[in-house]
């Protein structure tokens, strides 16, 4: 007998219907809390069933974010949730899986299972949340702290290189890429909801405080006095404008970006770089997600977002080919189909 | 009399890590041993002795980077808790296969799984019986204080290079965490290049004109030279029975029962063994000091004293245990008593084990 898929009618869900009973352990004042906010909003908006939910994550503390969510979760192994986010998609498919990980699970001991999950665009959300810092094992230096700032491991300053987790993400030729804010619950809530939407690995880095090891990591980015220089919001088919005034602007020049100044030395607007984040090729969008301060602004948005097969998509369509195509229909045929001997 | 100084258990092993002379450290942040490279970090023992200390981007990181410059005859060290100590198996095996010294420690905390970070004693199986693949064993040493959270990391590289074996340091969250009194012995200096290409020929210090060129492999696909490498790895190990069995035997000379604890446990046994010592009851004290080698001989002599009963102590679902039952054979009664997934012990519970599990029938 077939088997029988009752098909339910969607009913609109709310905010409410996805917080959880779970007292919230998080750190007055940590980044994290917002974060939940956004996800708990975007949630009910995507027209997916709540039992088609899974909030997979690996351990640090935003990996305790499973709790929170009144849906499927699983709180996984240490660098481990995108291979676990993998099987849980591959398995069923219809699920719509969100892998939460912060910067140490996802690209220090996950790096592996990390790019590869993004190679092969499996459709699973990730979520990072960038502190730059392990707040869980209480303030060591994780692969995005930046180069020779001191923590517990670290007295000296670091001398290693921080990661840029979307030069990582389009270099492991990811197709959905965007940052965003913990201070910016609107930016976040429209972001997540485009991931949602994108069919793929799609990644979000979250700049998340961790008030208690790494307080203003991303103050210059954050904080009023400041942030007008220092951040610039990317939108699909708009210029590369940042700064108070709105005079400063991005251009290509030859091979590289620069940052110029509207008005001077005959520079306009026409001149800026045009954001087109369904563009293909990589190159342009590898520049702005390697945009730092103090050269550059810090780009937010969606930077990249292209359209490409995902790996359940041909997984499942090379399924249906063989069965298909395939002369071998039964088990009795596949026995007989070659490769045995008749002793006599 | 050396230094003395109040100190965590993971600070006296980070500490007696650049004294023994280490050449390097390689490890990654697990509560409860953060603390080790947290210490060695602060301490900068580049400036010290010209230690080399790295945060790695995992426990496998970490296990291997060991491998590496245990294979380049350096004298090196990792550790991590449970979780992160089962990642680390696979070297460890390799380690072992490559017969190459190295010193590890797990303070271990409750599984499993990601389990607790409370103390455990529930490592003991993956510890003594191979937690990697391969017929292979490791030097276990279990230490029940602060002093020799520190003394064994000297003793673990003293025997590392003896036997080219990797020694691991089996404590748990309370030998961690607690904090005692250790007197500190002294600085070992570390070798130079040059002692290290003379003492030890099997290392990869470069090749020299008439030297044999050395790869450092596991890896043999004739299976008679395989056999003979497990021959010659069997002999090894029981000549490290033989030769290095450490224990100590408290109360034991007219014990009618004896416990058998290690670690942390085997402070609680001993508040135990007095308590019941008090009530007239005649009990002893078995503390192993190597997981591996086991003391089985040693505990067969006290069988033939006409011991009654033995009661295995341990944080753990009863592990240890096997090993005493296997040990005595059968003489005398044996049982397990523990508290385990994080939760440690008093000493009335073992009393009270005692007298109900051995004594009452
Ligand atoms: S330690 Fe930092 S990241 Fe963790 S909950 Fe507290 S503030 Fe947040």
């Amino acid at each position: 007998m077939e088997n029988q898929i009752i098909e339910t009618e969607i009913i609109q869900l709310t905010k409410e219907d996805f917080s959880s009973d779970q007292m919230v352990k998080w750190c007055p004042g940590c980044g994290d809390h917002a974060i939940l906010h956004s996800v708990e909003n975007v949630f009910p908006n995507l027209g997916i069933r709540k039992e088609d939910f899974v909030v997979v994550s690996g351990i640090g503390c935003s990996s305790r974010f499973p709790y929170y969510m009144n849906t499927y979760g699983v709180h996984s192994i240490h660098g481990r949730a995108a291979a676990l986010a993998t099987g849980v998609k591959l398995a069923n498919p219809k699920l719509s899986v969100w892998m939460i990980t912060g910067d140490g699970d996802c690209m220090a001991i996950g790096g592996n299972h990390f790019i590869h999950t993004i190679r092969r665009n499996i459709d699973i959300n990730i979520l990072l949340f960038n502190n730059k810092i392990y707040g869980l094992t209480k303030g060591q230096y994780s692969p995005t702290t930046p180069k020779g700032h001191k923590t517990k491991t670290s007295p000296q300053g670091t001398y290693e290189r921080p990661f840029n987790p979307g030069e990582l993400v389009i270099g492991a030729q990811g197709n959905f890429f965007a940052r965003v804010l913990d201070t910016n619950p609107k930016g976040m809530t429209a972001v997540f909801m485009e991931a949602a939407k994108h069919k793929g690995t799609s990644l979000v880095e979250i700049m998340q405080n961790c008030v208690i090891f790494f307080n203003k990591a991303h103050e210059l980015i954050t904080s009023r006095e400041t942030r007008d220089d220092n951040q610039l919001q990317i939108e699909h088919g708009k210029p590369l404008i940042f700064g108070k005034e709105k005079n400063k602007g991005i251009i290509l020049k030859g091979t590289r970006l620069e940052v110029v100044t509207i008005g001077e030395n005959g520079v306009t607007e026409a001149d800026l770089l045009v954001h087109d984040q369904y563009e293909k090729d990589p190159g342009v969008h590898m520049m702005i997600a390697r945009m730092m301060p103090p050269e550059f602004p810090v780009a937010l948005g969606v930077i990249r977002s292209v359209a490409a097969e995902t790996f359940e998509q041909s997984m499942m369509d090379s399924i249906a080919y063989e069965k298909e195509h395939s002369s071998i229909k039964t088990v009795d045929e596949m026995l007989n189909s070659g490769g045995t001997w008749t002793i006599e | 009399m050396g230094e003395l100084k109040l100190m965590k258990g993971n600070e006296a092993l980070a500490e007696a890590a650049i004294r023994a002379g280490a050449d390097a450290y390689f490890g990654y942040p697990i509560t409860p041993q953060s603390e080790v490279i947290e210490y060695l970090m602060a301490e900068k023992p580049y400036d010290r002795t010209g230690m080399v200390v790295l945060q790695a981007e995992s426990e496998i990181a970490a296990i291997n980077m060991v491998y590496g410059a245990a294979g380049a005859g350096k004298r090196v060290l990792t550790s991590s808790s449970s979780p992160g100590v089962s990642l680390k198996q696979e070297g460890i095996s390799y380690i072992a296969g490559s017969e190459l010294p190295c010193v590890y420690a797990n303070v271990v905390r409750g599984g499993p799984g990601l389990g607790t970070i409370q103390p455990s004693q529930a490592d003991y199986f993956q510890s003594t019986k191979g937690g990697g693949h391969g017929d292979y064993k490791q030097i276990v040493l279990a230490p029940a204080s602060v002093q020799e959270m520190s003394d064994f990391v000297k003793l673990g590289f003293d025997l590392a290079f003896q036997y080219r074996i990797p020694v691991l340091i089996l404590s748990d969250g309370v030998i961690g965490q607690m904090m005692e009194k250790v007197e500190l012995f002294d600085q070992i200096p570390r070798l130079t290049d040059e002692e290290v290409a003379e003492k030890y020929p099997w290392a990869t210090t470069g090749k020299k004109k008439g030297t044999e060129r050395r790869i450092i492999t596991s890896l043999d696909l004739d299976s008679n030279k395989m056999e003979e490498h497990n021959l010659h790895l069997q002999r090894k190990y029981k000549t490290i029975v033989e030769n290095e069995v450490r224990y100590e035997l408290i109360d034991c000379d007219d014990a009618e029962y004896i416990i058998v604890a290690y670690g942390s446990s085997a402070r609680i046994s001993q508040k135990a063994v007095q308590m019941a010592r008090k009530k007239g009851i005649k009990v002893g004290l078995f503390r192993l000091i190597t997981l591996f080698p086991f003391p089985a001989k040693q505990m067969q002599e006290l069988c033939k004293k006409g011991v009654k009963g033995w009661l295995a102590v341990e944080m753990s679902a009863g592990q240890m245990v096997e090993d005493v039952m296997l040990s005595v054979k059968g003489c005398a009664k044996v049982e397990h008593f523990g508290r385990f997934g994080g939760i440690v012990h008093t000493p009335e519970e073992v009393l009270r084990a005692l007298e109900e599990k051995i004594i009452g029938d």
